[in-house]
């Protein structure tokens, strides 16, 4: 290129430049018209696309949102993010070629408007990003792939763990049983080494023991069981058993309680076990100096904490050991295990405990002077507050979720905690649940059983979630049952390029989960009832009986969650408690009555209460039928609700006038 | 002299614990899976049952349920021995409807506290 030319160009581009830029540039350039068609498109577009010409793309490519995008959506995000803010930059979707092969695309694109703000059309850039895409697959991969393999490592440790108790346990028991009997013999020489295998045992058994909590710990099996305890209560406790330990080297135990100490809602187990591991420590390395364990109630950026603290005037640490104290396998230095015995493990143990109930521990050590631990935990195990209450109960019979006209849920999982977990709150929400722990299975279940929806997880061994939606989008058979993702891996545009209905990520928001699948599948309107009712029992009873009459159930705890169910579904009939938490059966009533599309639903009133007159009067005309719980049978209140739903299900002109309008 | 039916399948563990409670003064019935543990239960009435939870033809859980349907054994209290000592397993045991947990290995002294609480309920 000559030197004078390049301001030549730069003063007066002239047309052939631009034309010259378009047909030789690197990226693909376009013009498009908010309907998908082409306007303008450059060679490097067509090359891209795997079209032999522009002519040939523009030719073939109509309707872009459905030529080219492999989920037609992307193309209306496209255009909501023009209509918001006019360009996009770096916008990515899988795309097909003209082959039918996919590539990842990048664009950068601007909105031209005419005169009067309508959009005349949209120009930009395109680039081939396949590449980078795979790139970033392939790491994304690896990354689960050592997760998983971490996982599994943890995974055969717990279960290891678990098969060397067993014969453990035997050699224990043994020893002790003759050692009781050799004591009762009168032989000394047996009793003492029967002593030393028991207590080898035994040391075995803490080791693995610590052994199976890390190896929970790791494989994120480790779970929390809050509950509410007095502090100082708990202190005295672990002080009266621990005490033979720390007393035992000539040493003196100290317990300093503040006064105000309060009551904790957490982990129990937890926490006790580390004060144990810790004062059990203090003990072991110090001889004829001073324990102490001494407890506050602190309070930090809002939240209310109780720290623990265990001091000793024991041999103490240099900077170096305190630094890899905490380290699972890891004491001081490698002769402390001969001198002072012990697994190694129970500091890092404490440590992911004090973790796990939301706190955390640190030490401040000199060598030769002794050791401080402060732990410290909060008041209220994280995420308890909203926690729903474990419901242990669902259907016993797998055989029972086979049949029935409540809409199916497949589950394909490998996790078995999972299958426990959906299986149980689906059930209480109207669905039956049918659970597969691989594709494969998964698959034939598909086939024979015909799901009302598939609830697909991504990460499973031999066939991934991916290669599963492929194959059900991929069978005529299986392609209309729609495919929710629920998962870990947060690949939306993954799971919805390949078809899914929808994605929801692990873990599970039971509210949203449940709405989501109420899309693909409620239960059958014509026969199913809801009950109000804020006693665990009664409702358990209500519905085992009226599932017997092939009633689906849907239950509430209170008026306002049986708002929100109504929301979601329409039942045949309303059983209503009066007295419950939140929001009563008055208010209710009267919430539902004020809605029209809600109206004509039977409301049936069971109550403990011998009702007062003025409570009938505001009842009165709003209710179908007011029953005393007791004073009638089961079996009248069964015939009641049938008839009800009967009636339901071919509503007569008489049925809806004996439900007026609310008055007020 | 209280009478106790231990139902477990592992023949050492059985042997082991039923020798055990021997010396401390039971009588002890012994059953080796949940079905023969049932059977037993229903025949001889004991005044307390210890339920190993994974048992071979009918397990714990299921047997348990089974014990507390029937109104002869309904009121004998059972005490569920798992070797999962994992979270939730509690809950489990008790949902069938057993009285009190204990987890494999066993803590003999604990084991027995726990027996004598049990004993001293039902007899209340």
């Amino acid at each position: 290129m000559s030197p004078a030319s390049i301001p030549d160009i730069a003063d007066k581009p002239t047309e052939t430049t631009y034309q010259s830029i378009v047909e030789h540039a690197i990226e693909g350039i376009f013009q498009t018209t908010p309907d998908g068609r082409y306007l303008l498109a450059n060679p490097a577009l067509a090359e891209i696309y795997g079209y032999e010409s522009v002519e040939e793309l523009k030719g073939g490519v109509k309707e872009i949102a459905r030529q080219l995008y492999v989920d037609p959506a992307r193309r209306e995000e496209f255009i909501r993010l023009m209509n918001q803010q006019d360009a996009v930059w770096g916008f990515e979707s899988p795309i097909y070629r003209k082959d039918g092969s996919v590539i990842w695309i990048s664009e950068n694109v601007r909105v031209i408007r005419a005169g009067d703000q309508s959009v005349r059309y949209y120009e930009g850039t395109v680039e081939d990003i396949t590449e980078r895409k795979r790139v970033e697959e392939e790491l994304r991969r690896a990354k689960t792939a050592a997760e998983e393999a971490s996982r599994s490592k943890s995974q055969f440790l717990a279960n290891m763990s678990h098969e060397l108790r067993t014969p453990l346990n035997a050699i224990i028991g043994y020893s002790e049983l003759m050692r009781e009997e050799a004591e009762d013999l009168d032989q000394q020489s047996f009793v003492r080494d029967l002593k030393k295998i028991e207590s080898a045992g035994k040391h075995l058994l803490e080791l693995i023991n610590g052994v199976l909590d890390i190896a929970k710990i790791e494989a994120g099996k480790m779970e929390t069981h809050a509950e509410t305890f007095d502090v100082e209560a708990m202190l005295n406790d672990v002080a009266a058993t621990i005490a033979p330990v720390v007393e035992k080297n000539g040493n003196r135990f100290e317990i300093v309680a503040e006064p105000a100490l309060g009551s904790m809602h957490t982990d129990l187990t937890k926490v006790r076990q580390s004060l144990f591991n810790l004062l059990g420590n203090a003990g072991k390395f110090t001889e004829n100096g001073v324990i102490r364990l001494e407890a506050h109630r602190v309070s930090q950026n809002g939240s209310e904490f109780i720290l623990f603290q265990v001091s000793d005037t024991g041999v103490g640490m240099s900077p170096e050991q305190c630094a890899k104290i905490f380290e699972a396998f890891t004491q001081a230095d490698a002769s402390t295990t001969r001198k002072f015995g012990g697994t190694g493990l129970g500091l890092a143990i404490t440590r992911e405990f004090s973790r796990i109930v939301g706190g955390d521990i640190t030490v401040t050590s000199e060598l030769g002077k002794g050791s401080t631990f402060s732990m410290r935990a909060p008041v209220t195990l994280p995420g308890t507050a909203t926690a729903e209450p474990a419901e242990v109960r669902f259907a016993d019979d797998p055989q029972s979720e086979l049949s029935g006209d409540r809409p199916l849920v497949l589950l394909i999982d490998d996790d078995l905690t999972v299958h426990d977990l959906v299986r149980r709150f689906l059930h209480k929400e109207g669905f039956r649940t049918v659970c597969a722990p691989s594709g494969q299975e998964g698959l034939e279940l598909a086939k024979t059983l015909q799901p009302s929806v598939i609830v697909l997880d991504v990460m499973m061994p031999t066939m991934d979630g991916w290669s599963v939606l492929t194959r059900v989008k991929g069978d005529p058979a299986l392609a209309n049952i729609p495919v929710v993702m629920l998962t870990m891996v947060d690949n939306k545009e993954m799971g919805f390029s390949l078809g899914v209905d929808d994605y929801m990520l692990k873990p599970i928001e039971r509210g949203s989960f449940v709405s989501t699948l109420r899309k693909y599948g409620s239960p059958n309107a014509s026969t199913s009832v809801l009950v109000l009712e804020d006693d665990a029992t009664t409702r358990e009873l209500l519905r085992t009986s009226l599932e017997k009459d092939g009633i689906s159930v849907v239950e509430a705890t209170n008026g306002a969650e049986g708002l929100r169910k109504l929301a979601t579904i329409r039942p045949a009939l309303i059983l209503l408690d009066l007295m419950m938490p939140e929001m009563d059966g008055f208010q209710f009533t009267r919430e539902v009555r004020s809605r029209p599309e809600w109206r004509d639903i039977p409301i049936i009133v069971m109550t403990a209460k011998d009702i007062a007159a003025d409570d009938r009067t505001r009842l009165d005309g709003h209710v179908s039928r007011i029953l005393q719980k007791g004073a009638c049978g089961r079996e009248e209140l069964l015939a009641e609700i049938s008839s009800r739903i009967a009636r339901a299900t071919r509503p007569t002109r008489a049925e809806t006038e004996l439900q007026p309008a609310l008055a007020s | 002299m209280k009478k106790l039916l231990l139902v477990e399948d592992n023949e050492m563990n059985r042997d082991m614990l039923s020798r055990r409670l021997a010396r401390r003064g039971y009588e002890i019935l012994v059953a080796t899976d949940g079905s023969e543990g049932l059977a037993e239960a229903t025949r001889h009435l004991p005044d307390l049952i210890i339920m190993d939870m994974s048992l071979p033809v009918l397990d714990g859980w299921e047997s348990t349920r089974a014990l507390k349907e029937q109104p002869a054994t309904r009121s004998i209290p059972v005490l569920a021995l798992t070797a999962h000592a994992m979270a939730g397993e509690r809950e489990r045991a008790l949902e069938a409807g057993c009285n009190d947990y204990d987890t494999k290995p066993v803590d003999f002294t604990r084991l027995l506290g726990k027996i004598e609480t049990l004993l001293s309920g039902s007899s209340a």
